[in-house]
């Protein structure tokens, strides 16, 4: 894999606070390789590792969209739903920032059949067919329309299991992460200190309460998904 | 190893707020090195989906300033003709991985250099903002038309309604999967099971099918329904969910002798000369029938419940190990293991 420079200064990452971990209380013992202090009852990890694992992980989103691979980040909770959002449209991703609905990936077959209620709909919806029916219909098909965009809305152009999947919290995302597993799709994680670190494949320790942190690793991401995709556009 | 201590000082922790505040902006720039430690090279399941994916090997150390070489022994205290009759070569042992492991040393963290024309990418809630319009239209040009319902660059809308199987309607039930993808089916055992409720007994259907061709690959499955076949082809797919691979000699038969057990069920499975055929009972010779050993001696010791019997028998086939494996594994030649 090469190498290349993704701009990850340790300044950086401790003004955005990514060096903060959970109550001390709360932590999974097999984060003590990554924990490096504990002030005032709070974790600190190890920023240099942090920023190992993150420019490692920035390689390998590289590499894989330079090679053309679909992407899937899952973020659900409610602070960092809109920056998942955000970070996913910039970056042409799928991404799931409402709740992540039991058996997405492992029952693929029943989430395509609600992808295709979704774009049935849409397709009524744009044609105008829903003003043509009575009040009530037309108001429980709207109703199951704005559901569906909500839950399905940042997967709709997905046709098929995503490559790599990052997701944003691990101890929020358990579903998710073991899905994935079951499925044997790789994983990016952000590993806070009460999270398990052998379960994903490429896990980055951080702090994942605070917005500025969650931008942050995600901007990097981004960053190297836009450039691997660039890459992959000029020579397929 | 500790940050310096001005930067602590420097974040005004309060302890409900601690996580959320930004930091006041440190002015001490980070002179100090801090430690760093290689992630050990867990098997990553990267490497068995592409193999372009696999873990780079930890060769050379990331810029350690301190090489730690192992404590080696002086060769000559050593009483080494006790070894000598076995004779593994030190030179197949990679012992590489220990001159790089230890989480407390003290490695930088050095990336690659900074080109001088970078420029940091905006934020992506900065920025210049894009029409919902062009947001599709990227999207478009990378995925297609998918389950979005509109194009822009004029692909067909309904193009995933082809990749459906239709479950219901003209084009389902045709004579489908008879013996599909090479694998044979045999059912075990049909029982059928009951779930009392307060309005009587509910009635399902409970098939164990093993799945195999006859080139060492099977599987067991189960599967309920509400109908016999229904049943069956839940436990078919079932089964092809966990294939497992049976070790065989050119003779078809075992590598050696072999005992499991699953739950309450005990297998001992022996090897045979060949021509003697399969010789075991019930759901532990259908399981090695499928699997295409044809000279094997099996017997059920504990209790005899055939699913619990046919998955002691993958149990026991899966602690199998080849000749060759073995001899791999310990590094010496395989005239050693049969003396």
């Amino acid at each position: 894999m090469t190498r290349r420079y993704w701009n990850i200064n340790l300044e950086e990452m401790i003004e955005a606070g990514v060096h903060f971990g959970h109550g001390t209380r709360k932590w999974n013992p097999k984060m003590s390789p990554y924990i490096s202090a504990k002030r005032k009852g709070i974790h600190i990890t190890n920023l240099t590792r942090t920023a190992r694992f993150l420019s490692e992980a920035c390689d390998l989103v590289f590499d894989a969209a330079s090679r053309g691979k679909q992407f899937l980040i899952v973020g659900t909770k409610n602070k960092a739903a809109d920056s998942v959002a955000w970070a996913a449209i910039k970056a042409r991703c799928h991404y799931v920032n409402k709740k992540w609905l039991g058996g997405m990936l492992t029952n693929w077959s029943t989430t395509e059949t609600r992808l295709h209620k979704f774009r049935d709909l849409r397709m009524e919806q744009k044609t105008g067919r829903l003003n043509r029916l009575p009040k009530r219909d037309a108001a429980m098909l709207k109703r199951q329309l704005s559901r569906l965009q909500t839950y399905l809305g940042g997967i709709k152009y997905m046709t098929g299991l995503p490559d790599i999947v990052i997701i944003v919290d691990q101890h929020e995302e358990y579903t998710a992460l073991r899905e994935c597993i079951t499925l044997g799709i790789p994983t990016i994680c952000l590993i806070d200190t009460n999270c398990d670190p052998d379960l994903a494949d490429i896990s980055i320790p951080a702090n994942d309460d605070a917005i500025s942190s969650i931008r942050l690793i995600l901007n990097k991401l981004v960053f190297a998904i836009c450039e691997g995709r660039s890459s992959y556009i000029r020579n397929p | 190893m500790s940050y310096p201590q001005s930067l602590i000082e420097n974040a005004t922790l309060t302890h409900n707020q601690h996580r959320t505040i930004t930091m006041a902006a440190c002015s001490t720039s980070l002179s100090a090195t801090f430690s760093l430690s290689f992630r050990q090279n867990h098997p990553s399941r990267l490497s068995s989906l592409h193999p372009s994916f696999a873990p780079k090997q930890p060769k050379t150390p990331f810029s350690l300033p301190l090489k730690l070489t192992p404590i080696k022994a002086n060769p000559s205290d050593i009483d080494t003709t006790y070894f000598d009759t076995i004779k593994a070569n030190s030179s197949d042992i990679d012992t590489t991985y220990f001159d790089t492991t230890d989480p407390e040393e003290i490695s930088t963290f050095s990336p690659p250099e900074r080109p001088e024309d970078f420029v940091p990418p905006p934020s992506f809630d900065e920025g210049p903002f894009e029409s919902e319009d062009e947001i599709a239209r990227a999207y478009e040009e990378l995925y297609g038309a998918a389950y979005s319902g509109e194009t822009f660059l004029g692909n067909d809308v309904y193009s995933m309604d082809s990749k459906v199987k239709k479950t219901t309607g003209f084009g389902s039930k045709s004579k489908k999967e008879k013996i599909r993808d090479g694998f044979e089916e045999r059912v075990v055992q049909v029982r059928r099971v009951t779930k009392v409720v307060k309005g009587g007994k509910q009635l399902h259907f409970r098939a164990v099918v093993v799945v195999g061709d006859k080139q060492g690959n099977v599987g067991v499955g189960v599967g309920k329904a509400k109908e016999v076949i229904g049943a069956v082809q839940k436990s078919a797919v079932n089964a092809r969910r966990n294939i497992i691979t049976v070790p065989m000699t050119k003779y078809k038969t075992f590598p050696h002798r072999s005992e499991a057990d699953y739950g309450a069920a005990r297998v001992m499975l022996r090897p045979a000369s060949p021509g003697t055929g399969v010789i075991a009972g019930g759901a532990v010779r259908i399981v090695l029938e499928l699997a295409g050993v044809e000279n094997a001696l099996g017997k059920q010791l504990g209790s005899n419940n055939a699913l619990n019997n046919a998955r002691a028998t993958v149990v026991a086939v899966q602690k199998m190990r080849q000749f060759s494996e073995v001899a791999e594994e310990r590094g010496i030649p395989m005239e050693e293991l049969w003396k």
